[in-house]
């Protein structure tokens, strides 16, 4: 049965990016240590813009709404290798963003700060969803009421909407987070399978499948299982409570 | 600012989703009440107050400050009008107990404001008897005590004007006589200018000196409750149904279930008591202009509790539309110049000869008359200097 799962693996998987070599593996520490690191950016990167992203999308009546609204979905729905692709390509030397174009080299590519910028990518349309969420669950009328109690509009933000929020955009947060730790086509593609160096927890099972060593594989996938469970229950427990007291009465 | 600016000045344009609302109104009393069925604009009017409406058009003047002046291109911000606004929603906020509320509210107080007496968060917990409540979540509040949390949260703000929108709509009967006295006690207490919107003829009546009718977005009628509900019948609701005297008195003396209130020196009524009143008090009932009997000849031998003689002032046709064609008469009560207003059908208005000057005889049951508020003991000694 593994045997097929793994014979079917090869045949689907896309040729071997560059730097991979089946016979390295990291050890399990490293890889962890490298898709936390990673994970944490990629969070923190994310979260202001996705934040602001998700309270413009709850809050404000913009022209080209839908359109914003589409786009900023678009890695949820599309390949991750295809938006790796495009991020590739973007970077390449000849790319627009590349070292032709911009007159120096942003150096991500085949780096873990590559890695960062493919999971991140691959994780702002969740917090963007979760954090607009977040903002609609509050009502507006509690904003516009500290406003009447002489609030400046930034003042009554603080004082309301972000605390009530709160629960919502840290969970917000852990949903990205652990999108960002489960990264693997965008990243395989823009930053490689380094090991030691862009080989994360989810591009190292992949390694330790190809070349057959199973024990190291599993043990790699039950520390993800792991993770993954912390962060998912603590999302569920954040937005129990949010909805028990975000709720106006 | 002049001492003579009117206490509020409005000239407004409204878009209310099915019609537009046009209200022209100009008043030097401080205890407004803005009155109309549901759906004739008075909130909208409350929110563009609040600065909370957006699309509003025209002027608006309080206090000699122009908050808005859409020609001139002037609106003020929420944040710069010092209102103490009190929605029907009442918008407590979920994640702060009681006293988080009244100091989220006293913060304009404190840094506008420093020498403004008498709006210390202590006080208002103690006026509106929330010490109990201090440190409970609003959340598990009951109606009434959310009420009094909203209405104080915008006291301790230090408002210029204070805008309630139904402050007792959603209360059932018992808790409206809790909190009235509130109300009241806020009004012989502070005197701020307040906009009280509200679909009760009593509410209004008890506390507002100046009431405005809208009906589908316009002015029908300003002045005086007692007067503008007397000669509007329609506005109290279809063939004077709504209309609702308010008599207020002291308690002389409870006996057999009934008390006894004089309204006037010499001018006694008896009232149905179900246990709420105590010699002394002072109270506000309410008596319906159609639970009122008129008698031009002598009278004897009714078990109703209450004749008084009065004298006809006014007599009001119906007005065009009105399906239940019902006159309105208004009547003087005794030498005083209370003024009472009685429904009555207009076959009996032509057969009684009921024009201005009659002499008549008010007749009602003490159970026609209902307690409506208690007036908090403040309130009295302002009231008998």
């Amino acid at each position: 049965m593994v045997a097929r799962i793994l014979g079917c693996h090869k045949r689907t998987f896309p040729p071997p990016p560059v730097g991979y070599d089946p016979r390295m593996s990291d050890g399990a520490f490293v890889a962890l240590a490298l898709s936390a690191r990673v994970a944490l950016c990629a969070t923190l990167a994310i979260l202001p813009p996705g934040v602001a992203l998700g309270w413009l999308l709850a809050r404000r009546d913009v022209p080209g709404k839908a359109l914003l609204e589409t786009l900023t979905a678009l890695p949820l729905v599309l390949p991750p290798t295809a938006v790796g692709y495009l991020l590739l390509r973007l970077l390449a030397r000849d790319g627009p963003a590349g070292e032709r174009a911009l007159g120096f080299d942003l150096d991500l590519l085949f780096t873990w700060k590559g890695a960062v910028l493919a999971s991140a990518v691959m994780a702002l349309p969740l917090v963007v969803r979760a954090a607009r969420l977040a903002f609609e669950a509050v009502d507006p009328r509690l904003e516009a009421m500290a406003r009447t109690l002489g609030y400046s509009p930034l003042r009554a933000f603080a004082a309301v909407t972000l605390p009530l929020a709160g629960r919502g955009l840290v969970a917000a947060a852990v949903l990205g987070f652990t999108r960002a730790l489960g990264e693997f086509g965008a990243t395989v593609i823009v930053a490689g399978n380094i090991p030691g160096r862009t080989r994360t927890l989810a591009l190292a099972i992949w390694s330790d499948l190809q070349a057959g060593r199973d024990d190291e594989a599993m043990t790699l996938v039950g520390i993800t299982v792991v993770l993954a469970f912390a962060a998912l229950w603590t999302v569920e427990i954040l937005q129990r409570q949010g909805r028990r007291a975000g709720r106006p009465r | 600012m002049s001492p003579m600016a009117a206490t509020l000045s409005i000239d407004l344009e409204i878009a209310c989703g099915s019609f537009d609302a046009a209200i022209a109104w100009e008043s030097s009393e401080t205890a407004l009440g803005l009155f109309g069925p549901s759906g004739s604009g008075k909130s909208s009017v409350l929110e563009a107050l609040a600065g909370l409406r957006r699309g509003v058009r025209g002027r608006i003047e309080v206090g000699g400050r122009t908050w808005l002046d859409s020609a001139r291109g002037i609106e003020l911000a929420p944040e710069a009008r010092g209102v103490g606004y009190v929605p029907q929603e009442l918008a407590l906020f979920p994640h702060r107990d009681v006293m988080a509320h009244l100091h989220f509210g006293a913060r304009r107080a404190r840094h506008a404001r420093p020498a403004e007496p008498g709006l210390a968060p202590e006080r208002v917990l103690e006026l509106l008897e929330l010490g109990p409540l201090v440190h409970r979540p609003v959340t598990e509040l009951s109606g009434g005590e959310r009420q009094r949390v909203a209405l104080g949260r915008a006291l301790c703000s230090g408002p210029g004007l204070l805008l309630l929108d139904e402050p007792l709509a959603s209360l059932d009967l018992a808790l409206r006589r809790r909190i009235l006295p509130y109300l009241l006690r806020v009004r012989e207490e502070f005197g701020i200018p307040t906009v009280h919107v509200s679909h009760e003829p009593s509410e209004v009546t008890l506390l507002c000196s100046e009431v405005c009718v809208l009906a589908h977005g316009r002015v029908v009628a300003c002045g005086p409750p007692a007067t503008v509900f007397g000669a509007h019948p329609l506005a109290a609701g279809e063939g004077g149904a709504g209309l609702v005297n308010v008599v207020s008195g002291t308690v002389e003396s409870v006996a057999e279930s009934l008390a006894t209130i004089e309204i006037e020196p010499g001018l006694r009524i008896a009232v149905a008591d179900e246990g709420s009143f105590a010699p002394g008090q002072q109270v506000a009932c309410e008596l319906r202009a159609s639970d009122i009997l008129l008698a031009r000849g002598p009278v004897s031998g009714l078990s109703a509790q209450n004749v008084l003689p009065a004298t006809v002032r006014a007599v009001h046709p119906p007005q065009a539309g009105d399906r239940h064609a019902a006159a309105v008469v208004s009547a003087t009560l005794g030498q005083g110049e209370r003024a009472i207003a009685v429904v009555v059908s207009q076959r009996a208005c032509r057969e009684l000869a009921l024009v201005p000057g009659a002499a008549v005889h008010l007749i009602f049951k003490a159970q026609a008359c209902r307690l409506l508020a208690t007036y908090p003991a403040a309130a009295i000694r302002r009231r008998d200097p």
